[in-house]
């Protein structure tokens, strides 16, 4: 073989080359006539065979969007690339090249046959975005390591695998362990696997496949649980009340307080955090359950007001369908009518009766239409002010829970600066019995000291408190303002995508009528 | 063994000529009914077993009784406690007299009450103890509607003796069933029993009805098949308007204008209704009945059923001639004198001036009520029992003895056998399995199945007129048809036929309506769209079109239409099939399919083939109003410069909703048009198939309405010939091999064997002396045959000689039909003697044989032929 590629230069792939191909494997025949005086595009092409052609590289492959299967065997290959915008390739052939490594396959999701026969292959990976993949080939390359095979557990639909040539096939165990480790599979080295073959590599392999399988399973339930949770979070984050069904704010609070934290150490003190921790979390999950049922509230009402749209919407085009059906009847007639007229004042007259028909249609569907963009109009004017208020009640209802916080704040902020100055007292009068700290025992040299410090974290615990209210009004503002902008846009849309039609659709009946007059004329 | 054998047969042949001669004799066989006289006391249950078959034997050839008296009835062969009265029942005789006593005491102006008619052997009998509560084996009679319908169906009717009083006897169910016959009485006596067995609370009744009633007159009743079910209009659950519904548009009509024309519409309308009443109301003087002198007086029978039990809810009548229930409240029934079931009797103390409209069924209420027995009597007042009747109802029937004797200490057990239908009774239903119904305006006929050869089973005639002259509609219904043609419904005003067929004909046929069988006429073919691989659900057919609907096809076709012109004359005059009509048309409409996008998925599709022009209409897309449309013109294939054309732009002709760049290109519309034209092919190969169907179906149908067979199942064994074919071929394989079995059990070694000692081995000497006596033995029994046949001979030559003495002396002083007597016998004499005589001969000529056989036989049995050997 080798005298070949010698001899022959490598050929790059111009589009002289891409169109000879097309070209060739085209339709035949008066078809083909047809096609070679239109021109074949690129991206109509579902099929290309590009085989013996001496290609080195894969290039300028981009513009065959809606190719389904691809031919690029005995070539001499090095690197598969440039296939990344051949996203609906279902069969693809790469055999007798000189790949050594599989790559470049990420976007070929619709892959279902891919042939990488008498390659320089040593590795399987990178297939993992074939999820559809039911028949690889892979034989004839070199593949030395058993632990491949379990890279291929993860093809749910992979039924034919060829792996015969490669060093792992000389292993004794090559055909029992793949038919246990992959049981889905049918076809082996173009062999189908008989169930006998199946149950032996089944026993045989028991224990690896039971281990196997339960690590595969305990990562499958960490997956869901983490998916799980980041749903559940999504959920949260649509209410808005995110994080509130439980300490997080409060710890949040306390997190970069370093006064705070000092100041705990005092006597008393953490007995006070600990009963105003308990309210604070009730009030956060007041807040969370208020959020929750807000949310459902308001998606009742969207889904509402979608249903009676589409109902709306509905009727009218059922209404606007039996007009056009209603008319195609008699449009038919009085064309054929007016075919067969001969008489030129008849013809006149009813080709002018025809015309009034059309825009009588043409009319109708107009009025039907601004009907219910006038009613539709209403309709989200009233649930836009609904949901307004709707949000703005949240708002309202949320901010005086969050005050809530801040009073209890206040609260826990006159204690402890009482604890705080009680102690800064007895320290003074060397009556403290407790050791505290030596970084908290500096924070009471006198009183202007002690009293920043309180208050410094007292600010710091409303700052984490209003900026949390912020938040939450913010996106919940935005929410309802983006949603009412995409109900008005979408109505937009629809009125405008209508209206055309409509156009288009008397401008072809004028036209027919039209197309009619000339050839009467002429005639 | 053969000599035995043939013994044997001899013996039976000679017994069949000695039962020849006794018939021929003219003697009655009584030996078996004197055998079953002596043993009826003795075995009860195999008499009734007799009787029963006895009854069987009278089913299968029922023989027309023209009156139904005590005459007909052999009472000899009923049971004792038919033929007369236990202690008890004497007991509750005269208590019911001192009732009566007491209550024509009381009530002087009342009729005597309807207590103790005699039974069918003259005994008098406490109508509650007639009434024997059973359940019948059959599920179809659970419920009292089928009970009903099985009582009025199995039995004819027979008017009372008198119509002014109840009768004089009342038969036990059993008989009654047995000859399928009665009165009112005897009808209400045997559907009440059904009843309660079920478990109903059932009663008998003894009153008053109207004439029509009486006399099972129904010729003024709308029949109940013709009676069209009114279909309940399902009241559209109003949805409440929803929040966001929009407003309707406003209406700009003239409120004023809209009132003006309902006012008319509404005046119009009570005009019709106004004249409609009128015609109604000249009908129903026409059709009312002369009125009856004997309103109120006629006697009637019938069944009340209380509610409360078997989920009953409300109390009401069964008339047992008709099978239908009737309100407490109907005008038919004027009134009550009492009503009995099987372990009470009360007489009704109500008033009846307003017929049974005002009457309380409370039979705990003394007062409305007036009971026979205190021990039975039901409370229907307080809750409680009532609550504890409803927990005892499943195990009434089962309780139904027990509580007979812990509860009703007065009332004896019914006197009447157990109540049995038989299979083939069940069946058969109506005596002689027919039976006809005159309704107002029509007429049902019944039969039973497999009565008719060609499975009819009810036909329901419908006339215009109340005189049934003139027919309306006929319907047929049909069971067991190999067809499975169910419903035949012949409409006479307009001649349409109408033939409905249950799942399981060969071509799927659902019901078929035509006006004649000639094919290319209209007609309309409904089929079971499962059972076909087309999925084919209805086709139509006028003389010039064919309109075929499918459902659920995987294709997405839902209709096709086939037009066709008039057909080419062809010099030859063929038939249909080999000279189609030309298609004009076909139109084809196809389902949406999802998976195609709206634009590429085809919704209908016309080839006009005489104009060569396809037309193609797209599904609409979701959100459009209008469907893109596309037309193919195939006119011109080549120019007019002779080169051929393979597409050109104006050959197809389409509206695009969303126009898309790659439809515009030749290639692709010259692709459609290559496959519209495979496409058309083939649709016309459908609709020249659709068209043999056609025929197919008619030519078949034709056949099976020829042939009519019926099917018959497997489990039916009386029916089925076949496996009563193998069957009796089984029983008599295993009949004849229980002869062989026999034969060889019989050993004619035994007895001679049985003398010997029962030593180990029997010697030389002792197998000698069997086989001599074994022949000896046999020898004997010759002999002493011969001697039989020779006294028997003498006998019968002596009493021949007596009698021609006797004849001789008293020639003179003979009758004609002394001698006559004499002379037959004589010359049955000679031929018994002459058969004697032939078998004493032949006797004689075969002793020998057998004997010698004999002797072979013993030489080679196996016991002895050891010993045989060296002797011989």
């Amino acid at each position: 073989m080798n005298w070949l590629y010698d001899s022959v230069e490598p050929r790059v792939m111009d589009e002289d080359m891409l169109k000879l191909a097309v070209g060739e494997q085209g339709p035949r025949d008066e078809a083909g006539q047809l096609a070679r005086q239109e021109g074949i595009l690129f991206k109509d092409v579902l099929s290309l065979r590009l085989d013996f052609q001496n290609i080195l590289r894969i290039d300028n492959l981009w513009q065959f969007e809606n190719l389904r299967k691809l031919q690029l065997d005995n070539n001499i290959i090095e690197k598969i690339e440039g296939l990344e915008r051949l996203v609906h390739l279902v069969w693809l052939d790469l055999s007798f090249n000189n790949i050594e490594a599989i790559e470049g396959l990420d976007t070929l999701v619709n892959l279902e046959d891919l042939s990488l026969f008498n390659n320089r292959i040593s590795k399987i990976d990178s297939l993992d975005a074939l999820i559809k993949l039911q028949v690889l080939s892979l034989g004839n390359n070199e593949i030395s390591h058993m632990m491949n095979i379990i890279y291929l557990r993860r093809f749910k639909d992979l039924r034919t695998l060829s792996l015969s040539g490669n060093p792992i096939a000389e292993e004794e165990d090559y055909k029992m362990f793949i038919c246990a480790y992959l049981p889905d599979l049918v076809y082996l080295d173009f062999r189908r696997i008989d169930d006998h073959m199946k149950e032996l590599a089944e026993i045989k392999h028991q224990y690896g496949i039971d281990e196997l399988k339960q690590r595969e399973n305990l990562i499958q339930a960490q997956l869901d649980d983490e998916r799980a949770q980041r749903e559940e979070l999504e959920e949260h984050k649509a209410a808005f009340v995110e994080h509130l069904n439980g300490s997080f704010l409060f710890d949040s609070m306390y997190a970069e307080d370093v006064e705070g934290n000092k100041l705990a150490h005092l006597p008393g003190v953490s007995e006070l955090l600990q009963a105003y921790k308990d309210k604070f979390v009730i009030i956060c999950l007041n807040i969370f359950e208020y959020g929750l049922k807000q949310q459902e509230k308001r998606k009742v009402e969207l889904d509402t007001f979608n249903e009676c749209v589409q109902e709306a919407i509905q009727e009218n085009r059922e209404q606007g369908k039996r007009r056009i059906a209603k008319f195609e009847e008699t449009h038919l007639l009085s064309l054929n009518a007016i075919r067969d007229e001969s008489e030129v004042t008849n013809l006149e007259m009813k080709i002018a009766e025809h015309s009034k028909d059309i825009t009588e249609l043409f009319n109708m569907l107009m009025t039907l239409e601004m009907q219910l963009v006038e009613q539709l109009e209403e309709t989200i004017n009233m649930f836009e002010r609904n949901i307004v208020d709707l949000v703005a009640l949240f708002i309202e209802n949320v901010q005086s829970l969050m005050a809530q916080c801040r009073d209890l704040e206040n609260h826990h902020h006159e204690k402890l600066l009482e604890i705080s100055i009680n102690t800064l007292e007895k320290i003074l009068k060397g009556e403290l019995d407790e050791d505290l700290p030596y970084d908290v025992r500096a924070l009471f040299v006198d009183k202007d000291t002690i009293v920043n410090a309180v208050g410094t974290s007292h600010d710091l615990h409303l700052l984490k408190i209003d900026n949390r209210e912020d938040e939450l009004v913010t996106r919940t503002n935005s929410w309802c303002s983006h949603l009412v902008d995409a109900i008005h846009k979408d109505e937009i849309m629809r009125n405008r995508r209508r209206v055309k039609e409509i156009h288009q659709y008397v401008d072809h009946v004028q036209n027919e009528l039209d197309n009619l007059e000339c050839s009467e004329i002429i005639d | 063994m053969e000599v035995l054998k043939e013994k044997v047969e001899e013996e039976e042949e000679a017994e069949r000529e000695e039962a020849a001669v006794r018939a021929e004799r003219g003697e009655k066989v009584v030996r078996p009914m004197e055998v079953q006289r002596e043993e009826a006391p003795m075995t009860q249950e195999m008499l009734r077993d007799l009787e029963k078959k006895l009854s069987d034997i009278e089913m299968a050839i029922p023989e027309k009784l023209s009156t139904f008296t005590k005459d007909t009835i052999d009472t000899s062969k009923l049971p004792l406690s038919y033929q007369s009265n236990t202690l008890k029942e004497e007991h509750l005789l005269q208590v019911a007299d001192s009732f009566s006593r007491q209550y024509s005491h009381l009530c002087p102006d009342r009729v005597p009450l309807f207590l103790h008619p005699l039974n069918e052997c003259e005994v008098p009998k406490f109508v509650s103890t007639t009434i024997r509560p059973t359940l019948m084996p059959y599920p179809e009679l659970y419920n009292w509607d089928s009970c009903a319908q099985f009582v009025s169906d199995f039995l004819s009717m027979v008017p009372l003796p008198d119509p002014l009083k109840p009768p004089s006897h009342l038969y036990s169910p059993t008989t009654v069933l047995k000859y399928q016959e009665g009165n009112c009485f005897d009808f209400s006596t045997l559907l009440c029993s059904m009843l309660l067995g079920a478990g109903y609370d059932a009663y008998c009744v003894n009153g008053y009805g109207s004439q029509d009633m009486c006399q099972m007159d129904l010729t003024r009743d709308v029949c109940p098949l013709t009676v069209k079910h009114q279909e309940v209009v399902q009241e559209e659950e109003k949805v409440p308007p929803k929040k966001y519904a929009i407003k309707p548009p406003r209406d700009l009509t003239s409120r004023f204008q809209q009132e003006q024309e309902t006012k008319k519409l509404e005046e119009i309308k009570a005009e019709e209704e106004r004249q409609l009443r009128e015609e109604e109301e000249r009908l129903l003087d026409v059709e009312k009945a002369k009125t009856d002198p004997l309103h109120g007086l006629r006697v009637h029978s019938w069944v009340l059923v209380l509610s409360g039990k078997r989920e009953v809810p409300e109390s009401f009548f069964i008339d047992p001639f008709t099978a239908r229930s009737y309100s407490t409240q109907d005008d038919h029934f004027l009134g009550i004198e009492s009503l009995w079931n099987h372990k009470n009797y009360w007489v009704n103390m109500q008033d009846c001036w307003n017929c049974c409209k005002d009457l309380v069924f409370d039979l705990g209420d003394p007062v409305r009520w007036e009971y026979l027995l205190l021990g039975t009597e039901k409370s229907h007042l307080s809750l409680t029992e009532e609550e504890e009747d409803g927990l005892n109802d499943d195990d009434d029937v089962e309780n139904l003895g027990k509580e007979d004797e812990d509860k009703s200490f007065d009332m004896p057990p019914s006197w009447v056998e157990q109540i049995e239908i038989s299979p083939e009774a069940f069946e058969t239903r109506c005596p002689n399995g027919k039976k006809v119904i005159q309704y107002k305006r029509a007429k049902l006929e019944k039969w039973a199945p497999y009565l008719n050869s060609n499975g009819l089973v009810c036909r329901l005639t419908t006339y215009e007129d109340l005189e049934c002259t003139k027919t309306l509609e006929i319907k047929e219904w049909f069971q067991n048809r190999e067809d499975m043609l169910e419903l035949k419904h012949i409409d006479k005003s307009t001649g349409l036929n109408v033939d409905y067929f249950k799942p399981g004909h060969p071509q799927a046929l659902r019901v078929h309506s035509y006006k004649s069988m000639q094919p290319e006429t209209d007609r309309i073919m409904e089929f079971y769209d499962r059972a076909r691989v087309d999925s084919l659900v209805k086709r139509e057919e006028t003389s010039k079109t064919m309109t075929e609907y499918y459902r659920g096809r995987s294709d997405f076709l839902s209709y096709r239409h086939v037009s066709f012109g008039d057909r080419v004359k062809k010099l030859s005059l063929n038939s249909a099939e080999s000279n189609p009509r030309p298609i004009v048309k076909i139109t084809e409409r196809f389902a949406r399919n999802p998976e195609q996008p709206a634009d590429e998925d085809v919704a209908e599709r016309v080839f006009l083939i005489s104009e060569e022009r396809v037309q193609l209409r797209y599904h609409c897309r979701d959100d459009h109003i209008t469907a893109s449309k596309r037309e193919f013109l195939r006119r011109s294939e080549v120019d007019h410069k002779g080169n051929k054309i393979v597409m050109t732009p104006d050959m197809c002709i389409s509206f695009e909703v969303e126009p898309m760049e790659h439809t515009k290109k030749l290639l692709y519309q010259y692709e459609a048009m290559m496959k519209l034209k495979n496409e058309e092919k083939l649709s016309r190969h459908q609709a020249w198939e659709s068209e043999l169907e056609v025929l197919e179906i008619l030519k078949l149908r034709e056949e099976e309405e020829e042939e009519h067979r019926l099917t018959i199942s497997i489990y039916d064994t009386k029916r089925n010939e076949k496996s009563k074919e193998y069957r009796e071929a089984m029983e008599r394989v295993m009949h004849e091999e229980h002869l062989r079995q026999v034969e060889a059990q019989l050993d004619y070694l035994a007895p001679f064997l049985a003398q010997l000692p029962p030593s180990e081995k029997m010697t030389r000497w002792q197998a000698m002396r069997v086989k001599d006596e074994c022949l000896s033995d046999f020898k004997q029994r010759l002999i002493d045959k011969a001697n039989l046949i020779q006294a028997r001979f003498e006998k019968e030559t002596q009493e021949l000689q007596k009698k021609q003495q006797w004849y001789q002396e008293n020639q003179v002083t003979l009758t004609v039909e002394d001698e006559d007597l004499y002379l037959s016998y004589c010359s049955q004499a000679m031929f018994r003697i002459r058969i004697l005589e032939q078998r004493l001969n032949r006797h004689k000529e075969l002793a020998p044989l057998k004997y010698l056989a004999l002797e072979e036989k013993l030489y080679k049995d196996p016991r002895l032929v050891e010993f045989m050997k060296v002797f011989v």
